[in-house]
């Protein structure tokens, strides 16, 4: 199963999650007494699980695609936007926002939101400067710079961790696990725009991105504006994930593994494999959040743990198996 | 249709790395680029594909400065093959070639058009890779390779092409069948054809005229049976030369050194 067709059986799977996800989950619904108005079942159904479906397939989208557009601009099969630094951003600004706890938010946005997805804008804005130097920084000092930007916010996180009370310090250790459990529509509402909007843009330079894959310079010399590609898409992912981190707490991995996962069966290019994240990591971070919520109910676990628990020996799975080389 | 050089140098960090250098190029032409490594030839030939912008002088298409012509409509006129890509490339021989229409596709258009795949295909065919549409790079032979970067830069339509030691790392067969193809591509379409070369044979065969470079400097120029004999070639390679003359072909070889 090779290119269109594997994008044909990715919609129907997301379509088969956007369905079944809500009506599954620790404690059954009643699907007659949820469709009619008013019952408590009708409210679950509603107001809790596919609001959080929704978050979950957007988020994971985003996720997913970032990860495949930093990828092809790093030429580096690790790059994602957990290694560039811009989820570390995001949760320093959260991190930040729990220690001050004084702010309590604005325009109906918690302060722990602003906070995060000024932290990651803050980030992206950062290497979107170093890509716009009047040299100009090349793909692989924007990636180390990305990471030494990572390190000194991890660093950060901890230095303010052992500074604060013990309370504010489970909260926030809590917030860094990534999870979807506190959402309604209103967080949908943030995510979803930057989400959609991204991936149109990164779709729409997908023959730019391929051109990429055959090296920078052979991009340039068919007329590729290196330096544009490179801070436009810096400034798009910023958005995507800061938004994202922002509502749910930094999610790891699926930046990583859902690309290569589905690299196997559409290919390289990204006409075929941007359309294919998309699908792909929506339903992929929404069957996760399904299983982080059943597996160990009546309580949960944050999405975020099982995507790492999961993540790590999965990639290791992944790369062993190969024949080929990966990069 | 002229490629012109009028002046241009390259610094960087405030070392001099090409000195202001100006010549011309018509369509048919072939000019090759020799020198010693470091001499500047790459430097010259990225001024020239506009992947560097001139610290002084400019280049021009036609009369157009680059500046003027922007990235994407100069990759409608001039098209070049780097010497050094990435070890592994993800993409089929088709796949890559089509890409050279690059400079002609736009973001609305869901695959590339009828006649984009047309001209992708005449430019493998061109390059006798025809058979290899659905090929993984990767898995090609250096010649191969190489042949198909070559139809990936036809693709691009243009009336110069560029080319970074083309048969570097090539086979004696492979290194033939370059210099054959390169033969046509510029006395027979019309093309303006530069490209640099450690060898001096190659040179010998192709170049309508020889630049010789030397650290950053212009040596001499002029053609073949001016530039390619053994007291020029000394001055420029600090090595002596043999030079055997045996029409129409010109051999040249470094002397051996006790």
């Amino acid at each position: 199963m090779k290119g269109n067709g594997a994008l044909g059986v990715l919609a129907v799977l997301w379509l088969a999650v956007l369905f079944a996800a809500p009506l599954l989950g620790p404690g059954r619904l009643d699907l007659d007494a949820a469709l009619a108005s008013g019952s408590i079942d009708a409210t679950i159904l509603w107001q809790m699980r596919l609001p959080r479906v929704l978050l979950a397939l957007v988020g994971g989208a985003a996720l997913a695609v970032s990860g495949t557009a930093f990828q092809t601009l790093f030429r580096n099969p690790l790059a994602e936007p957990y290694t560039l630094g811009v989820a570390g951003g995001a949760a320093l600004g959260a991190v930040l926002a729990l220690h001050i706890g004084e702010w309590s938010g604005f325009g109906g946005l918690p302060a722990v939101a602003l906070a995060s997805f000024a932290g990651a804008a803050a980030v992206g804005a950062t290497l979107v400067a170093l890509a716009r130097t009047e040299r100009g920084a090349d793909s692989a000092t924007l990636l180390l710079a990305g990471i030494a930007i990572s390190l000194s916010c991890s660093a950060l996180i901890l230095f303010i961790q052992y500074q604060t009370d013990f309370t504010r310090s489970f909260r926030m250790v809590r917030w860094m696990m990534g999870g979807l459990v506190v959402v309604g529509y209103r967080e949908v509402g943030w995510v979803a725009p930057w989400a959609l909007a991204g991936s149109l843009f990164l779709f729409a330079r997908r023959w730019g991105l391929d051109l990429l894959l055959a090296g920078e310079e052979v991009a340039a010399s068919r007329g590729l504006d290196l330096d544009r590609v490179r801070w436009s898409v810096l400034a798009v992912v910023s958005l995507m994930v800061g938004s994202l981190v922002a509502v749910t707490g930094p999610i790891g991995f699926v930046g990583l593994i859902v690309p290569h996962m589905l690299r196997r069966f559409v290919g390289h290019t990204h006409g075929l494999l941007l359309p294919a994240c998309f699908l792909g990591g929506g339903a992929f971070l929404a069957v996760a959040d399904l299983a982080a919520r059943t597996v160990m109910a009546p309580a949960e676990l944050p999405v975020g743990v099982l995507t790492a628990l999961m993540g790590g020996p999965f990639f290791l799975w992944l790369l062993l198996r190969r024949r080929t080389p990966l990069a | 249709m002229r490629l012109c050089a009028d002046g241009i140098s390259w610094s960087v960090a405030g070392k001099r790395i090409l000195a202001p250098l100006s010549f011309e190029v018509a369509a048919g032409e072939c000019v090759v680029v020799v020198g010693p490594n470091g001499a500047g030839k790459t430097t010259l030939l990225r001024l020239l594909a506009g992947l560097l912008a001139p610290t002084t002088g400019e280049a021009r298409w036609n009369g157009v400065p680059y500046a003027r012509l922007g990235r994407r409509r100069l990759a409608r006129h001039v098209a070049y093959v780097p010497q050094i890509r990435p070890a592994r490339i993800p993409l089929t021989v088709e796949q890559l070639v089509l890409l050279g229409r690059f400079p002609y596709l736009s973001a609305w258009q869901m695959r590339p058009s009828a006649e984009d795949r047309a001209v992708a295909f005449g430019a493998l065919e061109r390059v006798g890779l025809e058979g290899f549409v659905g090929r993984p790079l990767d898995e090609l032979s250096g010649g191969e390779r190489q042949a198909v970067f070559i139809a990936a830069a036809l693709a691009q339509q243009t009336d110069v092409l560029l080319l970074d030691e083309p048969t570097t790392h090539l086979d004696p067969k492979h290194q033939q069948e370059v210099a054959r193809l390169l033969l046509d591509l510029s006395a027979g379409d019309e093309r303006a054809v530069v490209l640099t070369t450690h060898d001096l044979n190659l040179a010998a065969r192709l170049a309508d005229r020889v630049l010789a470079l030397s650290r950053g400097d212009l040596v001499v120029e002029g053609p073949g049976d001016e530039v390619l004999v053994p007291a020029r070639l000394e001055q420029v390679f600090d090595v002596p030369f043999e030079v055997v003359v045996e029409p129409p072909q010109r051999y040249v070889l470094p002397r051996l050194q006790p």
